[in-house]
């Protein structure tokens, strides 16, 4: 029973606390944290925005973010890599291989996810939200902001989705990250490299890890759901 | 005695008139809804409006609290010249509109009544003090632990009653507030209506309720054949 076996010393492994194997997963956390944290309050506006005001560009504006959501992230990553490679437009800036790189391609694909929930999470909410604000007084951004705390369940599972996707590509991570031990090299980086040098232990180690995390995700988003239909 | 009559130029008190609007027409495509030459309404004058179903109660009361567009040739708010499309924003909220179905927001009962006064950037104490009083008024300070979508229809009726109340407004637009309650909250809506209505608030209510329609002192508006009438 190899698989079992492998299995058993991948769990070892991860109680064993191995530094190198945490380390891994602490980049990988940190790198999906600052994306989010960059993405998340540009995205969350423009979602608004496109779902509240019409304005000559919207349609394409929407267009764009679904597009933005149904490309693959290598295609991303491959973008992300010639802008910030030496002769691209930002090589200058020396990003490429770096935490920093990673963090803003991972931010680039967390925010069509966020953008997309966010409009459709205000486009579903109650018509009387807006007025009964500004019938009350409330000017645009205080409205704005009281329609978002209205359908704050459902923003915060479009948070959790975009960390979703974010935790669980490789793509772009590969590209731009250029999976460097102890610098760029995440989760799902080490499971690729690891496993084609016929090594497995890290891998399935790494991989119980983003099982665990998938879990947890799928159950808050069980739970923001039931508590958005409370209404 | 009353700010809205101290702040009025003098020349407009003789007239007495709060809100004056000339040349009013609402259409849906071809279909004219109703036409509706002049219309004022008075300081401190209560006005019942009646009219069949689909007759434009609900859409005459948004359109004077600036909610929905319609052809206006000109406006004046206590003397002054209000652009139709500048209603809401200029005249909220002394101007308040309530829903047929309130909507209160999903935070507590309390946060509900604070609303506006924090749009209008009262301090906490002060929105406090007042908060607490106008539970006082509409007697809902028993409510005040419950989730605001947990309330009965009569429930919510009185805390928007409240939540409107509480910013002293001098119109205040109430669309079929007792329709669908049960005799006692009907009973408890009508004699919150009654204290608006005796504290000096020029309040319109388009009502089929016949209780309402005999209100004391009001003005008996009712819209038919795309008209509108006083009788
Ligand atoms: N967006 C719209 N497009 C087309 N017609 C509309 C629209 N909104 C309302 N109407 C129509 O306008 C008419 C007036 O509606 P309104 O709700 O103002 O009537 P109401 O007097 O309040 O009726 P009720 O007594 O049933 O509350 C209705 O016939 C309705 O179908
Ligand atoms: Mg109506």
């Amino acid at each position: 029973m190899p698989l079992l076996n492998t299995t058993l010393e991948a769990l070892r492994l991860l109680f064993s606390w191995d530094a190198t194997l945490w380390g891994t997963i602490l980049i990988s956390v940190k790198v999906c944290f600052l994306a989010l944290l960059i993405a998340a309050p540009l995205a969350i506006a423009l979602g608004f925005v496109l779902a509240t005001y019409r304005f000559p560009g919207r349609r394409l504006a929407i267009v764009l973010v679904q597009t933005l959501l149904a490309l693959p992230t290598v295609v991303i990553g491959l973008i992300l890599y010639m802008m910030l490679s030496r002769l691209g437009p930002f090589g200058e800036l020396h990003l490429l291989f770096t935490q920093q790189a990673m963090v803003i391609g991972e931010a680039i694909l967390a925010f069509p996810i966020l953008a997309a929930l966010t409009l459709a999470a205000v486009q579903a909410v109650d018509e009387r939200v807006a007025e009964t604000a500004r019938t009350l007084g409330a000017g645009h951004l205080r409205s704005a902001m009281t329609i978002l705390l209205e359908v704050r369940f459902a923003v915060m599972a479009a948070i959790v989705s975009g960390f979703g996707r974010v935790i669980s590509e490789i793509g772009c991570a590969m590209m731009v990250g250029g999976n460097i031990a102890g610098v760029t090299r995440n989760i799902t980086t080490t499971i690729a490299l690891e496993t084609s040098k016929g090594e497995f232990v890290q891998g399935i180690a790494l991989g119980i890890v983003l099982v665990v995390i998938a879990l947890a995700i799928n159950i808050g988003l069980a739970v923001l759901q039931g508590r958005g239909g409370l209404r | 005695m009353n700010a809205v009559i101290m702040n009025t130029p003098v020349y407009m008190q003789a007239l007495d008139n709060l809100l004056q609007v000339y040349g009013l027409r609402k259409t849906f495509g071809e279909r004219l809804l109703f036409d509706v030459p002049e219309l004022s309404l008075k300081h401190g004058q209560s006005y019942v409006l009646t009219g069949s179903n689909g007759s434009g109660k609900t859409t005459l009361l948004r359109i004077l609290a600036g909610l929905e567009p319609a052809q206006i040739n000109s406006l004046y708010f206590a003397g002054r010249v209000v652009p139709a499309p500048k209603i809401c924003t200029q005249l909220a909220p002394r101007v308040i509109y309530l829903h047929q179905h309130p909507y209160l927001f999903s935070t507590s009962v309390a946060a509900n009544i604070a609303y506006g006064l924090k749009a209008s950037g009262l301090n906490l104490r002060q929105r406090d003090a007042k908060v607490n009083a106008a539970m006082q008024w509409a007697g809902v300070q028993y409510l005040a632990q419950i989730p605001p979508h947990k309330l009965s229809g009569g429930e919510k009726q009185r805390v928007a009653l409240a939540r409107a109340k509480v910013l002293n407004p001098e119109i205040l637009l109430l669309d079929e507030p007792t329709a669908n309650l049960d005799e006692e909250a009907r009973q408890q809506v009508i004699a919150l209506i009654r204290k608006m209505c005796d504290d000096n608030h020029c309040v319109v209510i388009a009502t089929h309720d016949p209780e309402l329609m005999a209100l004391k002192d009001a003005v008996k508006l009712r819209l038919e054949n795309a008209s509108l009438q006083t009788q």
